[in-house]
């Protein structure tokens, strides 16, 4: 069987714009969650709290691909550029066939929209529109820039399925390697700061609006005076490989992806199914051959909604009991949507390799209705071998992914 | 001539502002796809942004020989009506 590695890493988020500044800044327990003013100007908008990604400079990437990017595809540029450099991977290999792309986002340039369809609509004209518009707004742009940028020829795989978006990108990524479709798969996902995303959960009461004068308070994920989860931007990408590949190559080796469960509760628009989320976590444990209790850290979707955070917690305590040690990192940064299954990936092979379980950041009590899981309350330091992140997305759409640590033989 | 030079600065800053060309690399000779890297898709977007700014309407199917700044600007002032 084809073992599929991870030999690169690249993030921009609210915590830090690196492997290595997420690592100190969950280890700092930092917050990356601020108060947004200009928000206050916008009718029935409850929320005005967002992580958003900083000190990143956009327009480092040339023209030539910019033209057709929106935020989001421009976010998920620098990340990608970050974990190919990181992976040392030759502009010969990435334009192989043997390398593909497997990339998502819940929306397309949101601002883009705003700018073209309200002209058009009132103008009942395309008179005066530019042709980069739809490029920036369609549900693939992330994965087609990204192949242009990278001169990618392989398999592209848009995984546009929102807060699922990037773990189906790693999901897609891994199984293209491990069953032998491509060597290496560049995966991940990204989201945009807009409005458009946070008003989306305003209007369903699923984000958080009590916290706008204590930021770093707003987002308490299975915590009882949880109020809502803070949307948040971000993006990350990973290189994929096969694990012969990358070590006849020599390349830096930061983990194995080892299982991978996608399925669909098939019922509810936007409630979860605890037995959708037990199903996939049971999923990927089928395909990574190992048991529950091998399972030494879990990093949950929990957003901090009502539901959400329920519903998961039972699915969880129905496979893993009280005793596996489980937090959530969206108190920290908020939900990346697109880019949340990426970057908590990331933060599962900073569990492996810097043996850092971080806590779950504002947790206190557990809500009542919640199933009596091991929440982290505080940063833990202890060295664990294999680890699970499970991400779930309006649809009924669920990914669990399962990654251990790399020994060399 | 007046009108020329007129349209030949809208021209350049156009090109300045929205597709980063080094103002040294623009003259009248200049040809958008060989010297300033341009491609089909930036040529229609010149165009919509010289109808937008200037007010007039330029019918993209009639751009096809375009090939340098000068040809932009004899295409730019023969869209200007002349009774303006």
């Amino acid at each position: 069987m084809r073992r599929v590695v991870i030999t690169g890493i690249g993030l921009n988020s609210p915590l830090g714009n690196s492997y290595e500044e997420l690592y100190k800044s969950l280890k700092e327990e930092k917050c990356g969650i601020e108060y947004v003013k200009e928000w206050e100007d916008i009718k029935g908008l409850g929320t005005k709290v967002a992580g958003r990604v900083k000190d990143v400079d956009l327009k480092a990437i040339p023209r030539k691909y910019r033209r057709s990017m929106g935020r989001v595809a421009q976010l998920a540029a620098v990340s990608t550029a970050e974990a190919i450099a990181d992976a040392n991977l030759s502009q010969e290999l990435m334009s192989s066939k043997r390398c593909g792309l497997a990339f998502g986002s819940t929306m397309g340039g949101n601002e883009t929209m705003f700018e073209y369809m309200p002209e058009v609509k009132e103008n009942m004209s395309f008179r005066g529109q530019n042709s980069m518009a739809f490029l920036k707004m369609m549900s693939h742009t992330v994965a087609a820039n990204l192949a242009q940028m990278f001169e990618i020829r392989g398999r592209n795989l848009p995984t546009c399925s929102a807060c699922t978006s990037s773990s189906q990108g790693i999901g897609a990524g891994y199984e293209s390697v491990k069953y032998g479709m491509s060597d290496v798969m560049i995966c991940g996902g990204a989201e945009e700061h807009h409005y458009l995303s946070a008003g989306v959960f305003d209007v369903m009461s699923a984000a958080s609006t009590k916290h706008a004068d204590e930021p770093h308070l707003s987002s308490k994920p299975f915590d009882e005076s949880r109020d809502g989860l803070v949307v948040s931007e971000g993006s990350g990408a990973i290189v994929l490989e096969e694990l012969e590949h990358a070590l006849a190559r020599g390349a830096k080796i930061y983990g194995e992806v080892v299982g991978y469960g996608t399925s669909c509760d098939g019922a509810h628009i936007t409630t979860p199914s605890k037995e959708g989320m037990q199903q996939v976590m049971e999923t990927s444990l089928e395909d990574a051959n190992l048991q529950a209790s091998d399972i030494e850290y879990i990093n949950a979707h929990a957003t901090a909604t009502a539901r959400g955070d329920i519903a998961e917690s039972h699915a969880t305590h129905a496979l893993f009991g009280s005793i596996t040690p489980v937090s959530s990192t969206k108190g920290h940064m908020g939900h990346l949507l697109g880019g949340c299954g990426v970057v908590e990936s990331v933060i599962c092979l900073l569990a492996l390799n810097k043996s850092l379980l971080p806590k779950t950041m504002n947790f206190e009590t557990l809500d009542k209705e919640c199933a009596l899981i091991n929440v982290l309350s505080e940063n833990v330091e202890q060295d664990v071998e294999i680890v699970m992140s499970n991400n779930f997305a309006f649809g009924g759409i669920n990914t669990s992914l399962i990654f251990k640590k790399y020994k060399k033989a | 001539m007046a009108r020329q030079d007129e349209v030949y600065n809208k021209i350049k800053s156009v090109l300045m502002d929205e597709f980063e060309v080094e103002e040294s690399d623009v003259s009248m000779e200049a040809n958008l796809f060989t010297d300033l890297e341009l491609d089909s898709l930036d040529a229609i977007d010149l165009m919509v942004t010289l109808d937008k700014e200037l007010g007039i309407e330029i019918k993209t199917e009639e751009m096809q020989d375009m090939r340098t700044i000068e040809d932009v600007c004899n295409f730019v002032i023969s869209s200007i009506p002349v009774n303006e």
